[in-house]
């Protein structure tokens, strides 16, 4: 399924932890930590949006993970389609860049 | 307190993980355990106080690790469906395999049910052919004992050409005294001393041998009571026991396949012909006879026949059922069954499997050929399965009459055999005659209110591209029957996809 088609069916929930992935909180317990949202929404969200192409996951390397003496963690990052989803997400919901500020937002 | 006390311990949160993580697909559950894990790690960094947080305690970790459900369920929900989880009867191997599975499962079942069990093995009996049941009722009698004692005593006095020998006995309950063991109520049968002989049912005994020439009655076993009630004991024979009033030697054990006629017992209590005579000589019961060889041949006197004994004034009649048709009687009667339940298939479901184009290479009279053989294999398993299946249902109890035992397994035989042929036919309609997969993808076409301008009904096809078949919705004089439409190997592109779920019209 592309952006687009899931553009008018992403909840306020869901956009927000698709801006909270974009502004940098790239892994699921920091996005817990930035929205307040529970484990049992956060995750199945964003597997919601990983199906639906808007965000991708990937491991990290394990030698970085050895060095910090931690767990392998799961990184997700928005998806060139996500980011259009975004984009109209955020026309729809004005707050939510001022809740979590993008990237883009910090350097102005 | 209590409850805190318990969250407190770390292996909750990894406990709950792992209780989630069965909810997940095995294909992606290792995945979905190490991210968990290692998102539980970083709850339990902040709880030990590295960062500050709002997060803090053991309870938090267990609050998190419960939010594992919700997206296992999400998981489970949203996984595609392996194609190995619906293979079910769509394969005619696993069908096959299915089918085979439930045959031996209920052939297990009967052979373990002593009641069904009787019914399946052959007959102990050699020469049961000219073995009869002699009654007033013929298959009747069987449901309760109806000679007295004195007419098998008349029939055995008087000489015989039609029989070499008969026997007697009566089933009764009876209370057992036994040394060194405890009172039990057997069903004893009090038996003429030739019953085993003329049964030809081997019971070699230096005690049965001795009790006959002391003229001592003598206690034959069954070896089910024998387990039951002498506690499997290996020195009975050769003991005397108190049974219906008198004093008798345990001669033997034989086994319980050995006897299949009327009335349940326990052991037997093999009298000498003074003894049948004495304290119940006005009870009744029942009698065998063992037919001449030289009398008439089998063929000649059928399973039944009645005969007239002549006695002072006129003619008593008895019927005289052949103990070998007593035997086979269970299968007569799936039998009886199974053609009503043929004859009453055609009322059920249209007989006509389709109409298959007909082509001239081989791999139409390849397909044709696997076709047959795949219902075949498919009648073949049903029968055993309905078969043990009636048996079991008919005779589990033993305390049900013969009759009700019949009418039991005439019932579930007739709508076993049904309901599975039909069963058979239609799943045979529905699969591909090349592949003899299930076909998927059911499309309804056309109009019902168009039926006799254009084409009403349904489509299916092979989900691996071999073709399509058009069932009408109303069978009519130029499409009565479904019509399958091979495809070619060039529409194979179309159907590369492994898994396409079906809407399920059947």
């Amino acid at each position: 399924m592309t952006g687009m088609a899931v553009e008018s069916k992403l909840s306020h929930t869901a956009a927000m932890i698709l801006q909270t992935i974009h502004a940098g909180y790239i892994y699921g317990f920091s996005v817990m930590e930035m929205t307040g949202l529970p484990s049992g929404t956060v995750y199945p969200a964003m597997r919601r949006l990983e199906r639906d192409e808007l965000i991708r996951s990937h491991w990290e390397q394990q030698a970085i993970a050895d060095a910090d003496q931690r767990p392998l963690r799961k990184y997700y990052k928005v998806t060139r389609a996500g980011k259009a989803t975004l984009e109209a997400a955020q026309k729809r919901y004005p707050l939510l860049v001022k809740l979590i500020p993008s990237p883009e937002a910090k350097h102005v | 307190m209590r409850i805190r006390r318990v969250v407190r311990t770390s292996r909750v949160p990894l406990a709950i993980l792992q209780c989630a993580s069965c909810l997940v697909p095995s294909r992606q559950r290792a995945e979905w355990t190490a991210e968990w894990r290692a998102e539980l790690w970083y709850v339990w960094q902040r709880c030990n106080g590295q960062h500050s947080s709002q997060l803090c305690g053991d309870e938090d970790a267990v609050a998190f690790c419960l939010g594992a459900f919700q997206d296992a369920f999400w998981m489970r929900r949203n996984s595609p469906r392996p194609e190995h989880r619906s293979f079910r009867l769509e394969s005619a191997h696993w069908c096959g395999v299915l089918l085979g599975a439930l045959a031996a499962a209920s052939l297990m079942v009967a052979l373990l049910l002593p009641g069904a069990r009787s019914k399946i093995l052959r007959s102990p009996y050699r020469d049961a052919d000219n073995l009869v049941l002699i009654s007033p009722d013929g298959y009747l009698g069987a449901t309760s004992p109806t000679i007295a004692i004195e007419e098998y005593q008349a029939w055995k006095r008087r000489s015989q050409s039609l029989f070499t020998d008969f026997a007697f006995y009566r089933p009764a309950l009876d209370r057992a005294k036994m040394a060194g063991h405890q009172t039990a109520e057997l069903n004893v049968a009090v038996a003429s001393g030739n019953l085993f002989d003329l049964l030809e049912i081997p019971v070699e005994s230096p005690a049965l041998d001795e009790a006959r020439r002391e003229h001592r009655p003598a206690l034959v076993l069954r070896h089910s009571a024998w387990r039951r009630y002498f506690g499997r004991d290996s020195n009975v024979v050769g003991k005397f026991v108190e049974v219906a009033g008198e004093r008798a030697v345990v001669a033997a054990v034989v086994s319980d396949d050995s006897w299949r006629l009327p009335g349940q017992v326990d052991a037997w209590l093999l009298e000498t012909e003074r003894g049948l005579n004495a304290p119940q000589s006005s009870s009744l019961g029942y009698v065998l006879g063992h037919v001449a060889h030289s009398a008439y041949g089998t063929e000649t006197r059928g399973d039944q026949w009645h005969m007239l004994v002549p006695r002072e004034g006129g003619y008593d009649g008895f019927d005289c059922v052949s103990v070998a048709e007593r035997i086979r009687q269970p299968f007569s009667i799936f039998l009886f069954a199974l053609v009503l339940a043929c004859l009453a298939l055609p009322a059920t479901t249209p007989l006509p499997l389709g109409d298959y184009p007909k082509t001239n290479d081989s791999l139409f009279w390849m397909t044709r050929r696997r076709r047959w053989i795949f219902l075949s294999i498919k009648i073949a398993l049903i029968l055993p399965i309905v078969y043990c299946g009636s048996l079991s249902l008919a005779y589990s109890k033993t305390s049900l009459d013969p009759i009700t035992s019949q009418y039991i397994q005439i019932f579930f035989s007739f709508t076993g055999c049904l309901f599975s042929f039909r069963w058979a036919l239609r799943d045979q309609r529905q699969r591909c005659p090349v592949c003899l997969r299930l076909l998927t993808n059911p499309a309804r076409v056309g109009q019902p209110s168009r039926n006799f301008l254009a084409w009403n009904g349904t489509e299916l096809m092979c989900d691996r591209g071999h073709g399509l078949l058009h069932v009408p919705e109303i069978a009519t004089s130029w499409f009565s029957t479904q019509r399958w439409l091979y495809l070619d190997p060039s529409w194979n592109d179309l159907f590369r996809e492994p898994y396409l779920p079906s809407a399920g019209m059947f």
